[in-house]
């Protein structure tokens, strides 16, 4: 298995045949989509070739359990946000009207739209997330030709990260050896409590830079000076290659985009008097 | 223990003064605090975006924002720097959109500089010695948190389209309530605890850079 930013992938994964730049750019462009697209149906559609290529990555799916609760959670701000909290509008469609809140036609229909964007966007950093392991961000970061303390920073960030939950584990049985025990109190006690997590937190992170910097220094690390000017050697990247396949699937991803903004813009298509759902909604609300 | 007399001793004039043949300059050391920064930021800022979520990364109660605004006072443009880039990180843990945490960038850049701006500029003293630097502090992280406030409902969220007007309220007042009272709860907190170690550390950044 290999740990990857949000958990673990097995080493056989298909994903791994593929360039981590393409990764990256699969990202950096795919979460731009749903921008571009208001009808809800196709970004279901969108979400479902994500979940998809996360099956076909073989990413262990109960990763997904941890962001349940923010899309209920978003979901139900932006319900409250459109909906309840929506405001007086005559010039909507009302469809109900309980405990004195107006619900309008156009506030549901925008809050679905809106809901339906956001989702897809989620999910491509997820599946970002765990599909890609340190190295390759690095990589990726690398392949693009980011100066070498760009990378180095964002490496031990993601590094640091990990030894930051470490960290915090130690402090916690180190409480807990001590007597703490914070079952059953109030959570005023237990935010109280974090404080007191934070400062050895803090105090471990500034010890640990000294000893990262003394390493970095004794094995002849420099950022400035005409030190840093020396070519590297890019161990990292001798261990990928870009092939064929990556070009294509890189392609694919670049005219996918054009196609959408062509479609969206010169054809007027994904919008949401277009959609079918929505529609189909207006036809069943009103 | 002569160190400590040292630091007991120190005004903070001095502290941010640098003394005649005093050299500064960035070093290995800043690179690495800022990682370390940003390596602390994301996890302690993914904890306050997963745990009280208000949605597209606005929490009720940013943790983050002790990284941002502490790292900044102590470690200068570096702090700065690792307050606005680990929200990107915190934020896409959380589930935020990466185009919405880069439309972000202004109001955590204000959010890191400002204290880091305030403490160098009038001298205030890291450790907290009295009412001037409190109020001062508090002073900044109201008005840092209120840009941010403004500027991310306002400008992101509305202008991706994801909010109504009638609910910028709720996302203001959770931005700004979120952020100052994690700031209430941390900031002071973790400077009268560890200036006092911070300054004498070589990381410390008197300017900007070094």
């Amino acid at each position: 298995m290999n740990k990857t930013l949000l958990g673990y992938v097995p080493t056989q994964s298909p994903i791994y045949m593929i360039h981590p730049f393409v990764k990256l750019f699969f990202m950096l462009i795919v979460s731009l989509f749903p921008m571009f697209v208001a009808a809800p149906e196709w970004n279901m559609l969108l979400m479902l070739i994500l979940i998809l290529f996360m099956w076909i990555s073989r990413v262990d799916m109960r990763t997904l359990k941890i962001y349940v609760p923010v899309a209920v959670s978003m979901g139900s701000i932006i319900i409250i946000s459109y909906v309840i909290i929506g405001g007086t509008h005559p010039e909507f469609q009302l469809i109900a009207h309980f405990l004195g809140i107006n619900v309008y036609w156009e506030r549901v229909r925008d809050a679905i739209v809106v809901y339906f964007r956001i989702l897809p966007m989620i999910f491509t950093m997820v599946f970002f997330l765990s599909t890609s392991r340190e190295r390759d961000v690095i990589v990726a970061m690398r392949t693009i030709r980011l100066p070498f303390v760009v990378t180095y920073v964002f490496a031990m960030a993601l590094r640091s990260a990990g030894m930051v939950l470490e960290d915090f584990q130690i402090v916690r049985q180190a409480e807990q050896a001590r007597g703490f025990d914070t079952a059953g109190k109030s959570p005023v006690y237990k935010l109280r409590k974090y404080v007191n997590y934070m400062i050895p937190l803090f105090a471990l992170s500034l010890r640990r830079s000294e000893e990262f910097t003394n390493a970095l220094v004794a094995r002849g690390y420099a950022f400035t000076g005409e030190v840093s000017k020396v070519k590297r050697a890019d161990y990292v990247l001798t261990h990928y290659s870009f092939k064929y396949y990556d070009a294509i699937f890189t392609a694919l991803i670049s005219l996918t985009f054009i196609a959408l903004l062509i479609l969206r813009y010169g054809y007027q298509y994904f919008s949401v008097d277009e959609s079918v759902l929505i529609n189909w909604l207006r036809n069943f609300f009103l | 223990m002569s160190n400590q007399t040292t630091s007991k001793e120190m005004t903070a004039e001095q502290i941010w003064g640098v003394q005649p043949g005093e050299r500064r300059s960035v070093g290995v050391i800043h690179i690495v605090i800022t990682a370390l920064l940003i390596g602390i930021g994301f996890v302690v800022g993914a904890f306050g975006s997963i745990s009280f979520p208000l949605g597209f990364g606005v929490n009720f109660f940013w943790t983050g924002i002790a990284v941002q605004q502490i790292g900044s006072v102590w470690f200068g443009a570096w702090g700065v720097l690792a307050g606005t880039i680990f929200p990107f990180f915190s934020n896409a843990i959380a589930g935020t959109p990466f185009y919405v945490s880069a439309a972000y960038i202004p109001a955590n850049f204000v959010q890191a500089f400002l204290p880091a701006w305030v403490f160098r500029r009038f001298k205030l003293d890291p450790r907290l010695k009295t009412g001037r630097d409190y109020g001062i502090l508090l002073l900044a992280m109201v008005l840092s948190s209120a840009f941010g406030a403004l500027w991310s409902p306002l400008v992101v969220l509305q202008g991706f389209g994801l909010l109504t007007t009638d609910s910028l309220p709720l996302f203001i007042w959770g931005w700004f309530g979120g952020n100052v009272v994690a700031g209430l709860v941390f900031n002071f907190v973790l400077l009268k605890a560890l200036s006092a170690v911070v300054i004498r550390t070589p990381a410390f950044v008197k300017r900007w850079w070094s």
